[in-house]
């Protein structure tokens, strides 16, 4: 039995009289310290600042947030240990149809009305859960992956893991894909799709796939989910990436743009959105994307130079290099000393575009160290345009080089191609494509996608 | 255009919250007094699942919805329905026996499985003399979850079928793995001598 009276609880719920009887019940089973958060934001801070060890989150919390939303945006930014219970509190039946797709669930969920007892008993069985896997947690958390499987593993064959063996085999998956090593991820997924066909298995298998950069066949498997869990919107971004990654950047920006529509406050979609849309040549919504998630992402921290950047990128490719120059020069100068290479390069190179007599001399102090080094895609295209620009052929080619070369390169083939042209060098571009493909050749290396794209 | 059934789903799920604040005061008058009020929380509980019962009829049985498979860790599952149920049945004399022979997860929708072992064991409850078993354990073909009573069984078999027996069934048809299909198994007889109720999933 768990004793219930040294554990914080944290309940969120948006509603007065919901959070009362939440807490009622909470204290019915033993609670003594229970927090309220009132809404999506107070909850995010109470978490960061003090977690706690147990969350009883309602499903809606008012505002065009959920209870869902929160979850996912608390695992994304680590904000939620393991260690941590969180359990969805709602009213809707539908509620389990999210759970049953997708990949990011929380520890339970509860149907409303309930009584103090059927709380009891799911909270005892979550902690014995936890217990369980505390191990595993531990050495997750240190991204010590190998010892993470092999604990895993090694509590497989024990009689206290039946009842946790799906989630064993999902747990085993997850940290591969984390490890870098999608093949083995892939053979956990089919492991548990050869049990049953769950949703978050098979958009497992796409992933793992499109790691593997096996992109037809990733489309083929996240298609699947797509069509028929509606609802789950991860599945949603999984597909537009793959197709982002196979060149097909309007297909990307349409399931975005409609999953979007339908969580309008999710901005990690919105980001990817605006990613989709720039490589699509869709400057207006890239612009009008990238100041949304900018002025209503209220996430703590949650702006990042990287956003600063992408929203000057989105502007000098709409022309605007009046607004992206303001844009630019919002980032504190400190910032931007303390930016690494990657960050740097980006911002000098758009600056240098924007605004041509603060940037080309930053830009050009840099040289030197851009000459041979491996950046970003993002990065590798802004010092490619920025070079284009400053009529500096030499440092543009060695990084349309790097671009050619990569595995995504299907991804930024297009934009590649039109920067060249616009510059009138149509001929140097063929030049860079001949000379990647000939190094592959004669490295032998497994041959990219690239080359029917090339043809066109 | 609203649809329909989401304007009856809204309200059931504005109903059940305000049910569940209910029960919250129930509870908080509970603890205040130092009283035992199980029973009006059991009516509350029992309300909300009929109306939970009536939107899962309405979206299996005419709307031709899908239903939400997740792991299911099938000892939690039957001691759930104890919780629910033992309680209520003891004050009508009647023992809610549990016999979980399965240890691991289960690929189900626990929620509406769990509702339809609920309605399973009220309806045995009202036949049954004293005693009621809820049983569960792995066969060739799958899962086998299984309600019997010591009552007189059913009448004529197959009985005449209800709503709630159709939504079983259409439940368990709902239920398919590697082209597989679950199905409801309705006899007399059994461990206890009464009605048996199986409920056989893949």
């Amino acid at each position: 039995m768990t004793d219930f009276s040294k554990k914080r609880f944290l309940v969120i719920d948006d509603l007065p009289l919901a959070r009362d009887a939440l807490r009622t019940v909470a204290q019915s089973v033993g609670a003594f310290m229970v927090e309220f958060a009132t809404n999506y934001q107070d909850a995010i801070f109470r978490i960061r600042n003090n977690t706690p060890d147990i969350i009883l989150c309602d499903y809606m919390l008012g505002d065009g947030r959920s209870g869902q939303q929160l979850l996912e945006e608390l695992r994304r930014f680590e904000l939620l240990p393991d260690e941590t219970i969180f359990m969805m509190v709602t009213g809707e039946q539908s509620y389990e149809q999210v759970v049953s797709a997708v990949e990011l669930v929380p520890d339970d969920y509860i149907i409303k009305p309930f009584s103090p007892d059927k709380l009891l008993l799911r909270l005892q069985r979550i902690t014995q859960k936890k217990q369980f896997f505390a191990k595993y947690y531990r050495e997750k958390r240190r991204k010590e992956f190998g010892k993470a499987l092999a604990t895993l593993q090694a509590q497989m064959a024990s009689d206290d893991a039946k009842p946790y063996r799906f989630e064993i085999l999902r747990q085993q998956a997850e940290v591969l894909i984390k490890a870098g090593e999608p093949e083995a991820a892939e053979s956990a997924y089919r492991k548990i799709l050869d049990n049953y066909e769950f949703p978050w298995a098979r958009a497992g298998v796409a992933r793992a796939l499109h790691n593997q950069n096996k992109l037809t066949e990733a489309r083929e498997e996240i298609d699947r989910v797509v069509a028929h869990s509606p609802q789950y919107f991860d599945a949603a971004d999984l597909k537009a990436n793959i197709c982002m990654s196979q060149g097909e950047h309007a297909e990307a920006q349409q399931i975005l743009d409609d999953a979007s529509r339908r969580t309008p406050r999710n901005y990690l979609r919105k980001r990817l959105l605006a990613e989709a849309a720039t490589l699509n040549g869709d400057t207006a919504t890239a612009t009008a994307t990238m100041a949304d998630v900018i002025s209503n992402d209220t996430m703590p921290g949650a702006i990042s130079a990287a956003d600063r950047l992408m929203q000057a990128r989105s502007l000098v490719n709409a022309g605007d290099n009046i607004t992206a120059e303001k844009v630019l020069f919002s980032l504190r100068e400190s910032d931007v000393q303390n930016f690494d290479l990657d960050s740097q390069a980006s911002f000098s190179a758009l600056l240098s575009i924007a605004s041509p007599g603060k940037g080309k001399p930053k830009f050009t102090g840099l040289r030197p160290a851009l000459l041979d080094s491996t950046l970003s895609m993002p990065t590798h295209l802004d010092v490619m345009r920025a070079s284009l620009w400053l009529q500096d052929f030499e440092l543009a080619d060695r990084h349309a080089k790097h671009l050619m070369a990569d595995k995504d390169a299907k991804k930024i083939f297009n934009t590649v191609r039109s920067q060249y042209a616009l510059h009138g060098r149509e001929n140097d571009f063929r030049n860079i494509q001949r000379q990647v493909a000939m190094q592959r050749i004669h490295h032998d290396e497994p041959k990219a996608e690239i080359n029917e794209s090339a043809a066109g | 255009m609203l649809h329909l059934l989401d304007v009856l789903a809204s309200g059931v799920h504005d109903t059940k919250n305000q049910l569940f604040i209910a029960e919250a005061m129930v509870t908080a008058t509970e603890a205040r007094t130092q009283t035992d009020l199980s029973e009006i929380r059991y009516a509350i509980e029992t309300a909300a699942a009929r109306l939970s019962q009536t939107l899962a009829t309405y979206h299996l049985l005419r709307h031709g919805s899908s239903i939400s498979i997740t792991p299911v860790i099938i000892s939690d599952l039957c001691e759930e329905a104890g919780l629910a149920q033992k309680h209520h049945l003891a004050a009508s004399h009647i023992e809610l026996e549990i016999d979980c022979q399965v240890d691991e997860a289960w690929p189900l929708d626990r929620d509406l499985v769990s509702d339809a072992l609920n309605n399973a064991i009220q309806n045995a409850a009202r036949f049954a003399k004293n005693h009621i078993r809820l049983s569960a354990q792995l066969t060739e073909a799958g899962l086998c979850l299984r309600v019997e009573d010591d009552g007189p069984g059913f009448s004529s078999l197959p009985p005449a079928s209800g709503t709630g027996l159709q939504l079983a069934e259409r439940l368990a048809s709902l239920h398919t793995r590697k082209e597989r299909h679950g199905h409801l198994h309705l006899a007399n007889g059994g461990t206890l001598g009464g009605a048996v109720f199986e409920f056989h999933l893949p």
